[in-house]
């Protein structure tokens, strides 16, 4: 093997390390005492403890942390399938003038710099009296949720075989129940790597949550965060463990959201 | 053969209208709140037009979070392209067909992680006494402290370094599938003219992909915009405000320290116009 190849090889390897391991040490580090993690040389072997991961699953602000992530999440990616994926169908298959803007218009919506978003509606909470509440939180979020689903649905719709959707108008199916019919379950898959995506957009967001929220509609990214602003004086334990349940439920869509791109791709290709 | 139907009117006008009204209430509202004088601490407010604005070109801690946002954006986005780039030619060089499908699982990983824990991670791993990343120093030095996060020359870059970890590899897939997508028959001539490999790369595949790629740094562009969970986690805008970028600037304005919530409204305000007129501009041009 070529010296050039073996390097190429090398620098690879060590991306991949790099990739994955400061997670596999921070899971590490939630299994670990206080004692074995405040090292100088770090702590490979250890007798590893459960004492981070119970003490996070039994305290009230991360139950309620994961419940108003799970409810805020679940209801404003619903909103998004509802109200974005039809929208997507009609843009890709009813082309019109204004087709072209209406891509822009979602599109421009991701440029918004979040604060700019966060501060009025802060205000705009507090006088309604909906302030750190989790439907203020859910109408938020279905901003993100209802553009990006659109964005990514349309696309997708348009790679669904135009014959296919013909075919069914000849055997006398209406505009709906081919959407309902055809549409759907052939550009299902590319949809649910849509779908997922928007979910972990929502679920990993932090600054609107932040600002939104002061005691009873706190997400999960929230409640870890001010963990740690205790100081480092929380077992950092304990820190580790709340960043790993943090992090499981985007890592679930792993599998979806890679198969999703090379799909993408595929479709390029052909 | 598609009759005139209701569905286009029946699917797009309800979502179009709520997306119009979900974005312009809150873009609207914060301009007028810009153009007054609110605090979050007392209730009454009067008009001050313009004045909040006109304060902040007086702010010098402003000026800095303008340059500190444009520092992050010129580093983040070059640097991701730059190990975006070359990972993906590296992995369509040298591994094969399921080595890569092995790497680009990995690469995809770190991109999902909640940006707060990504932070978390990489806060504990450059603890200068105790963190991961921080060891190798410790190793080669007996000891010595190297502390990246609390050195102002190197803060930004200690941050940085997280985002590209997050988007350098995601993209360095994208890149890999993108070089899939081409015709393999220029390459092969390239190589019939003994063009060394690099140079296939620099004047036959990657000027293929220019389209592509800039699209590509143009979403990174967009991204690299919320650098805020990152920087409130790591940093804080600290030490001092060498990563003081223009939201936590604006939140810490309108939220921690004083509750100038109109004074944070016309900072954003003026990077909603800063933003929404380049990247227009900018998309313009790509889809030219």
């Amino acid at each position: 093997m070529k010296p050039g190849k073996l390097i190429a090889k090398a620098i690879l390897a060590l991306a991949g390390f790099l990739a994955v391991f400061p997670l596999v040490w921070t899971a590490l580090n939630a299994l670990k005492n206080n004692v074995d993690i405040i090292t100088r040389v770090p702590k490979v072997i250890f007798t590893p403890t459960l004492a981070n991961i119970g003490y996070i699953l039994g305290r009230d602000s991360v139950l309620t942390g994961l419940y108003n992530s799970v409810v805020a999440c679940g209801s404003a990616v619903a909103i998004g399938i509802v109200l974005g994926l039809p929208a997507a169908y009609a843009v890709a298959r009813y082309p019109n003038r204004w087709a072209g803007d209406i891509q822009f218009f979602v599109l421009s919506l991701r440029f918004l710099p979040p604060v700019a978003v966060a501060i009025p509606l802060m205000v705009i909470w507090l006088q309604i009296g909906l302030y750190d509440t989790l439907p203020a939180l859910i109408v938020t979020y279905s901003l993100l949720t209802i553009s990006v689903i659109m964005w990514l649905a349309i696309p997708a719709f348009q790679s669904v075989p135009k014959e296919i959707e013909e075919a069914a108008f000849v055997d006398g199916y209406g505009a709906y129940s081919v959407f309902w019919r055809i549409a759907l379950p052939v550009a299902a898959r590319s949809l649910i790597g849509a779908v997922a995506f928007s979910f972990v957009l929502v679920w990993n967001e932090f600054l609107i949550a932040l600002m939104l929220s002061s005691s009873n509609a706190k997400t999960l990214p929230i409640v870890a965060s001010e963990l740690s602003q205790q100081g480092m004086n929380v077992p950092w334990g304990i820190l580790n463990a709340s960043v790993v349940l943090l992090s499981l439920p985007p890592l679930l869509f792993l599998g979806v959201l890679s198969g999703f791109l090379n799909s993408v791709f595929r479709q390029k290709k052909s | 053969m598609r009759r005139r139907s209701s569905l286009p009117v029946t699917f797009l006008v309800p979502t179009l209208a709520i997306l119009l009204v979900l974005s312009m209430v809150p873009t609207l509202y914060a301009i007028v709140i810009a153009l007054q004088n609110r605090e979050l601490s007392t209730p009454g407010y009067s008009w001050v037009w313009f004045s909040n604005f006109a304060d902040l070109f007086a702010d010098r801690r402003f000026l800095n979070a303008v340059w500190v946002s444009v520092k992050w954006e010129i580093v983040t986005v070059v640097a991701t392209m730059v190990v975006a780039i070359g990972l993906g030619v590296l992995m369509f060089e040298v591994a094969g067909p399921r080595l890569r499908n092995f790497y680009c699982l990995l690469f995809i990983i770190p991109v999902l992680l909640p940006r707060v824990s990504a932070a978390f991670v990489w806060k504990f791993a450059y603890h200068p006494l105790y963190g991961i990343a921080t060891y190798p120093y410790r190793l080669i030095t007996g000891g010595l402290i190297f502390d990246p996060l609390s050195k102002p020359a190197s803060a930004l870059f200690a941050v940085a370094s997280v985002d590209v970890w997050q988007w350098g590899l995601f993209f360095a897939v994208i890149v890999l599938k993108l070089l899939e997508t081409l015709p393999p028959q220029p390459i092969e001539a390239a190589r019939l003219d003994h063009a060394k490999r690099w140079q296939i790369h620099a004047y036959v595949t990657l000027p293929m992909l220019k389209a592509p790629l800039i699209s590509l740094m143009f979403v990174k562009m967009i991204e690299s915009l919320r650098s805020f969970d990152l920087i409130y986690v790591m940093t804080r805008g600290g030490p001092g405000v060498a990563t003081e970028t223009l939201d936590m600037y604006a939140f810490s304005q309108g939220f921690i320290e004083s509750g100038k919530v109109s004074y944070a409204s016309a900072m954003a305000v003026l990077m909603m116009v800063a933003t929404v007129i380049t990247f227009t501009m900018l998309w313009k041009r790509v889809q030219a």
